[in-house]
């Protein structure tokens, strides 16, 4: 499920509008948390957003959200203080600027490339991968889960090894989007 | 055994208190956070921060694998649960043990007994100690209708597994009885998923008198003294007090050998806390619950005896034998707690999260601050409100009273409204400082609006943010 910034300002600009405070919004993996005064009316005070975006959903959105916000008509109430965070925020600003899109860890685990000791390697540096193709397992406490790609394109860089403990939202893999693997002669 | 690296599975001022007693031991700290605390000071102290999930704390500290895999993947041997979250929690104990971590806290067998309340009664009443007069478990409301009877209205309905203030309601008659006994039981599956409950005599003009013990893995237990907490709002502590001054050095004694024999009676080890209610018009008190863990308002014992609490519940774990016996631990002097909340007491003690500008706690003679905040802080919406913890040391209660007084003053906070001027409103009244109060004072100092109305009065107090309003 995704936002796009336009509806994010409808969603501020029909609660700006409204007679309710805050409002909290859950659609599959994809949270939204927005409350018109940080505490109360009479303090006048801080405006807190929280957007939480589901893995693979493009950071470039999220971030252009960020920046966008402070110029919309929304934020006319000279004393509300926006603060919009995403998930992996460290590693997303810089990325998006190269035009790559991170895949991050949905959770804290040990990463594992292969499906088996002996197996090749879900992906490799040049792998194009769809949306549902698994790019690799995380185990905690002997469960594996497996991390899907996301987003659709090649993989570019790999940013964690197989043994390695990645934390919640560390970024595992950069991706190049591709809507298609490219015609090969 | 001696612990190398502790993964510090919890948030806030405590968390900072963890890591500041290991390095004093020179033992190694790993924060386990949530994403909304990364730039919280615990993740800026120590050797490494692992981000275990979302704010939420479902998501994060209140995951039990996400928090083993961090301990292993970071090559922690031992968790340090803090309070609230997993601190009580049998599963977390259990799986430290099956993964050869040592969890810095009881057995999961004691996590177990305490945190059903009524098998910690049994248990206490077993040896020789009073329980509050009350039921075992009540099936239905017929049933707890006919029990309220016997025992005469008003009655407190308690949910066997809640515990800390959470899952009380008080019954004054048998219509309101009917009318809540059903929400309760939903309400205890939902937050502590057990719906069973129970029915407690009700003591109106009661304190609330704690005693803190230490027991190793060698049969020593001793007790460090007690803590008056009395001064509550909705079950929770706002003022803590060591020692109780309220009571006879009889009752006292007693009292605190009343914690050692609980504790020694369930063969306990680790830090501990043995709660009883003190009945004021009869001068006899009763045993309420046992805390397995370090709790918030460890600090005023820690300033009159001189022991750190954090560090010895380190070496306990560590089967080391406790520091000192029970005739080398001496208490001299006064302490007084106050917990600092991000809230707005005019409107009901509503949460205030937002952002710190101003931070700057007091200083002076025995005066402690405990905090996790600094200026340029968000203070993140999905925890608890505590702020800070300010402590003071007098040579008697009043010395005490007057450097709290002197602390809260001097505290600038701004960008985010706090409990401050509250607490200054408590520490001026005559009830307290004469010390005429019980654990309903602050609700009836509430009632009637007396706090609104004396906030209006420009010449008493004056919170940060209103002198904010005249710059």
């Amino acid at each position: 499920m995704k936002l796009t910034e336009d509806e994010v300002f409808q969603i501020l600009k029909l609660l700006e509008e409204s007679s309710f405070e805050e409002l909290n919004l859950e659609m599959g993996d994809l949270k939204l948390h927005v409350r018109k005064h940080g505490s109360l009316a009479v303090t006048g005070g801080d405006c807190i957003t929280t957007v939480s975006t589901p893995i693979g959903v493009s950071p470039k959105t999220v971030a252009e959200v960020k920046q966008e916000v402070p110029q919309t008509g929304v934020q006319e109430t000279p004393s509300i203080v926006t603060d919009v965070r995403e998930r992996g925020a460290k590693e997303v600003a810089p990325i998006s600027q190269e035009g790559l899109l991170p895949i991050t860890a949905p959770m804290l685990g040990t990463l594992y490339r292969r499906p088996a000791p002996g197996s090749p390697p879900y992906v490799e540096v040049g792998t194009f991968v769809k949306e549902n193709d698994t790019v690799c397992l995380l185990e905690v406490m002997k469960v594996f889960n497996s991390v899907k790609a996301g987003v659709r394109g090649y993989i570019v860089k790999i940013c964690a090894e197989s043994g390695d403990l990645v934390e919640y939202g560390q970024t595992l893999f950069l991706v190049k989007p591709a809507d298609k693997p490219e015609e090969k002669d | 055994m001696n612990i190398e690296r502790v993964l510090v599975a919890n948030r806030g001022e405590i968390a900072v208190r963890i890591i500041k007693a290991c390095r004093e031991l020179g033992i190694g700290s790993v924060a386990a956070i949530s994403e909304a605390d990364r730039e919280s000071l615990p993740a800026k102290m120590v050797d490494r921060a692992v981000c275990i999930g979302p704010p939420r704390p479902v998501d994060s500290y209140l995951k039990i694998d996400a928090l083993i895999c961090a301990a292993l993947g970071t090559h922690c041997d031992a968790i340090h649960p803090g309070y609230g979250f997993l601190a009580e929690q049998p599963e977390l104990a259990e799986a430290c043990g099956k993964y050869g971590i040592i969890f810095i806290g009881p057995s999961p067998e004691n996590l177990r007994q305490m945190g059903n309340k009524l098998l910690a009664r049994e248990i206490v009443k077993d040896c020789g100690i009073p329980i509050i007069p009350g039921s075992e478990k009540v099936k239905d409301v017929k049933e707890a209708i006919k029990v309220a009877e016997e025992m005469k209205f008003p009655i407190l309905l308690k949910a066997a597994a809640g515990g800390g203030g959470r899952g009380i309601k008080i019954v004054t008659n048998w219509e309101e009885l009917k009318a809540t006994f059903e929400t309760a039981a939903a309400e205890a599956r939902v937050a502590f998923g057990d719906e069973t409950l129970y029915i407690e005599h009700y003591i109106p003009n009661a304190r609330h008198i704690e005693v803190q013990i230490a027991a190793d893995h060698f049969g020593n237990v001793i007790h460090v003294g007690e803590r008056d907490c009395s001064l509550q709002r909705r079950y929770q502590k706002v003022i803590e007090e060591a020692p109780a001054t309220s009571i006879s050095s009889d009752l006292r004694e007693s009292i605190r050998r009343a914690g050692v024999t609980v504790a020694k009676s369930m063969n306990y080890r680790n830090l501990g806390t043995v709660e009883f209610i003190l009945d004021q018009d009869l001068s006899q008190f009763y045993f309420l619950e046992v805390n397995t863990r370090i709790q918030v308002e460890h600090p005023v014992t820690e300033m009159i005896s001189g022991i750190d609490l954090v560090k010895e519940q380190i070496r306990i774990a560590s089967s080391h034998p406790l520091s000192l016996s029970q005739s080398e631990v001496s208490l001299e002097g006064h302490s007084i707690e106050c917990r600092i909340n991000a809230e707005l007491p005019e409107a009901g003690f509503q949460p205030c999260p937002g952002k710190i500008r101003e931070w700057i706690p007091p200083q002076g003679e025995g005066i402690r601050v405990d905090s996790h905040c600094y200026p340029g802080y968000l203070v993140p919406p999905y925890y608890d409100s505590l702020i800070a913890k300010v402590i003071t040391l007098g040579n008697d209660r009043s010395e005490a009273i007057e450097r709290m007084r002197y602390a809260l003053k001097s505290f600038i906070i701004s960008g985010i409204h706090t409990t401050i001027p509250f607490l200054q409103f408590l520490l001026n009244k005559s009830d307290f400082i004469e010390g005429r109060v019980n654990t309903r004072w602050i609700e009836e100092v509430l009632s009637n609006n007396r706090y609104q109305s004396c906030r209006k009065d420009p010449t008493t107090g004056g919170s940060r943010y209103e002198r904010d309003q005249f710059r």
